[in-house]
């Protein structure tokens, strides 16, 4: 079982990789594509260049779907092979984190039929599965503090879901802070990508208040206290509240737009400290 | 939450007065800090100044709980910091930085939060009941022109055969539909999850529930870190309770591959020195009695020593848990009084894990101490073998465990769960299944057909453009309306 998860991770990988550089084809083609439309000349190459591209788009599409597939299957072996959700080291949460990304990216990108945020949040997927393979993918026993799978596992679930989300708000504001008056021809709307960029708020906010949530019962019960300001913990209730910001911000007149786009931004840098925090500081969470 | 909506509930509220006369002044006041609270924006820039502070805490070494309360730890302490952040510790000392989470404009911070959100929600309870309860059916001309999504078309049949179908077409859609009919023309409001719009109550004031509970905890519980007991002794739990506990076996247990497994201690609870409860606790399984719970924290060796008189008598027989790390050479040492004699006596064991020349597998220095702090003698004991120290007579008898528990009262924590549970209820509420609103007037025109608009307000805060196509798409259908022809004008609801 663990061999056959690892063998599912490479694959998981590889068919990201290439998905990642067919999006930039289709994406960076397109952009050649409008560029070419606008200067008026070139009618040949671009009747010949947009079906190629069309293809590109479609096969990165095919080949997310493969790697979210691999990647399924290399968390439920793994799951099989030690008993418990993917919660104990780093190796399985960053290959939970890039689970997340990829199920919200793909949701995303057939709910609006889009595909350039594809060059955002899939790096962020590969970079996770990236630094998965720099640390040991051994399956270790749990210690006793972690000795609460049921608990646990719906605790990273939630994480995974809210973390997803929030990569892919961020990859959302940064398009939006490039298109932000309508400027660029190939990219979707400012007035889509900030409804995307809500849209995935409003999926991982209260994802990420119910991770808190979950995490501070199992501190409870373990630790006897729901709440001891350790540093993930401190992190993680920065980022919710960095997100909560946006949720109002977004109402106040002179924060709509760049300002708020530029929170989610934020956010995600707060998302990425949550999760790389342990390893730069002790406490409690110091094993993931 | 739109700052609109928020300015109009103000003006209900508050309704602008020309000059304040001294009857007046009072509620003058007293409006224009309620206006203060009601600000959206005020609660944006405490929701970003909390974070930054959170952060700050995060990020710059906090002082411990402990070392808070002695003095002179604090000092050390703070020399520890000088070395680490330098002339900056003087600053971070001086703004309470090292102890942001304790802190006083903390804690105004979340007071001035709290304030806001208890402030804004009284503000728009009106408004919102209003919305869920009464929303007009009829709404007039200007709103199907200039709301922020809007659309028209035209049905080839008679205006009350339109307004069946769009009402058909919305209930499939699982609208809750309302009709309104004139001489003329239908109205019709449809609306899905309309007490959504409580989440916004019950998220905010989950949040203040929970300060609540961090409050009553606070107030009326406990914490005890390091509560200590030796295998076959009994430790009073104090703080009121008239509890004690009794560790019967500690149990540490480790995989093959060399983590631990496992860490258990068998208790009995006594409650006035009636045993009431006993139980095994693991680090995930904690034991409770009376709303206190006994946690596992960590654990030790403890020195069974045994103190006799000139005389032969014995003057002391008891566990001595070596709980504390010598400072130099990390050995475990621990003490107990001698209240006879008015001394105290230190017990150290040899350091773990390594041959130490000083003391010997086996056995135990000895020290003791006159009140003063003066050591009048010291020695190693072997096991079992009796030997005279400053006039007394010590025997290590045997080695055995403590376990460290952590006894925890907080009458605070269920309101923080109910609380916790209310948060995720409201924000799946407003998040999950947000309510949506559409409204639709059908009218007659000379020539026999039904003029058909649909339109829904802009909220900011809930993506309605999506949905508004959807809706469209859905009544265009049951009106036997195909393509784009039929569109009139469109609101911005292009994707």
């Amino acid at each position: 079982m663990y061999e056959l998860s690892q063998y599912a991770f490479v694959a998981a990988f590889a068919a990201l990789a290439l998905a990642v550089c067919l999006y930039v084809v289709n994406v960076v083609g397109a952009r050649g594509l409008s560029r070419m439309s606008l200067a008026g000349g070139g009618s040949m190459s671009t009747s010949s260049l947009g079906p190629t591209l069309d293809a590109a788009g479609r096969y990165a599409t095919i080949l997310t779907v493969n790697s979210f597939a691999f990647l399924s299957a290399c968390l439920v072996f793994r799951a099989i092979a030690s008993g418990h959700g993917p919660f104990s080291n780093m190796y399985e949460f960053s290959l939970a984190f890039s689970w997340g990304a990829l199920v919200l990216y793909l949701y995303f990108e057939v709910q609006y039929r889009l595909r350039s945020l594809a060059l955002l949040v899939l790096p962020v997927a590969l970079g996770m599965m990236a630094y998965a393979t720099t640390v040991p993918s051994d399956i270790e026993p749990l210690v006793p503090a972690l000795q609460n799978n049921t608990l646990l596992t719906v605790h990273v679930a939630v994480a995974i879901l809210a973390y997803g989300a929030f990569a892919l708000a961020f990859g959302a504001a940064v398009l939006y802070l490039f298109q932000r008056r309508d400027t660029i021809r190939w990219l979707p709307r400012a007035v889509v990508l900030d409804e995307i960029g809500h849209k995935a708020v409003m999926v991982g906010f209260p994802a990420m208040a119910l991770t808190i949530i979950l995490g501070a019962l199992w501190a409870d019960i373990a630790w006897g206290t729901y709440w001891s300001w350790d540093p993930k913990e401190t992190a993680s209730l920065v980022t919710w509240l960095i997100y909560g910001g946006y949720l109002h911000a977004r109402v106040i007149r002179g924060w709509r737009g760049s300002r708020s786009a530029s929170l989610l931004i934020l956010g995600f840098g707060a998302t990425m400290f949550t999760y790389y925090g342990n390893l730069f500081f002790g406490g409690l969470h110091s094993y993931g | 939450m739109s700052a609109v909506e928020t300015q109009e509930g103000l003006a209900a509220a508050f309704p602008a007065r020309p000059r304040t006369t001294g009857g007046l002044w009072e509620r003058e006041v007293l409006g224009r800090v309620w206006r203060f609270f009601t600000s959206i924006r005020l609660a944006l820039i405490l929701i970003l100044m909390i974070a930054a502070a959170v952060m700050a805490g995060t990020l710059i070494d906090q002082v411990p709980a402990s070392v808070i309360a002695n003095p002179a730890a604090y000092d050390s302490w703070l020399q520890a910091a000088h070395s680490k952040y330098g002339v900056w510790a003087g600053v971070f000392d001086f703004t309470q930085l090292f102890n942001v989470f304790h802190s006083l404009w903390f804690r105004i911070l979340i007071g001035l939060l709290t304030a806001n959100i208890i402030v804004c929600s009284v503000n728009r309870w009106k408004g919102i009941w209003k919305t869920v309860f009464h929303t007009r059916t009829r709404m007039g001309d200007a709103f199907f022109q200039h709301a922020r999504f809007n659309a028209a078309m035209t049905a080839q049949m008679p205006v009350s055969t339109a307004a069946e179908r769009v009402h058909k077409a919305l209930s499939h859609a699982r609208y809750r539909v309302a009709t309104q009919a004139d001489d003329s023309s239908v109205a019709i409001f449809a609306d899905r999850n309309r007490f959504s719009r409580f989440g916004t109550f019950l998220s905010h004031l989950s949040i203040v529930m929970i300060l609540a509970g961090t409050v009553i905890g606070g107030i009326w519980g406990f914490s005890d870190d390091s509560f200590i007991v030796s295998e076959g002794a009994i430790q009073d739990v104090g703080h009121g309770t008239g509890l004690s506990v009794g560790l019967s076996h500690f149990t540490d247990e480790y995989y093959l591959q060399g983590p631990p497994k496992d860490y258990s201690s068998e208790l009995v609870i006594y409650d006035k020195g009636v045993e009431v409860k006993s139980g095994t606790v693991h680090v995930n399984s904690p034991l409770s009695y009376k709303g206190i719970s006994f946690h596992q924290a960590f654990f030790g060796q403890t020195a069974v020593m045994e103190v006799k008189d000139a005389n032969g008598a014995s003057i002391f027989s008891a566990g001595v848990p070596l709980a504390w790390q010598s400072l130099n050479g990390g050995r475990p040492i621990g003490s107990f009084t001698l209240p006879a004699k008015n001394e105290t006596v230190y017990v150290t064991g040899p350091a773990s894990g390594q041959t130490d020349p000083t003391i010997p597998a086996g056995e135990m220095q000895v020290e003791v101490y006159q009140s003063g702090g003066t050591l009048v003698s010291s020695g190693n004991v072997t096991q079992g073998v009796a030997k005279d120290l400053a006039g007394l007579n010590f025997t290590f008898v045997r080695e055995s465990r403590f376990t460290g528990l952590k006894v925890v009262k907080d009458p605070g924590v269920n309101l923080i769960w109910i609380a916790a549970i209310l948060m995720v209820i409201g924000l799946a509420m407003l998040f999950y299944f947000p309510t949506k609103r559409i409204w639709a007037i059908c009218r007659q025109r000379p020539d026999g057909t039904a003029d058909v608009r649909l339109a829904t307000t802009a909220e900011r805060d809930l993506s309605q453009t999506k949905e508004f196509e959807n809706m469209r798409e859905r009544v265009k259908l049951a009106l036997g309306i195909s393509g784009e022809g039929d569109d009139r004008k469109e609101g911005g609801a292009h994707v």
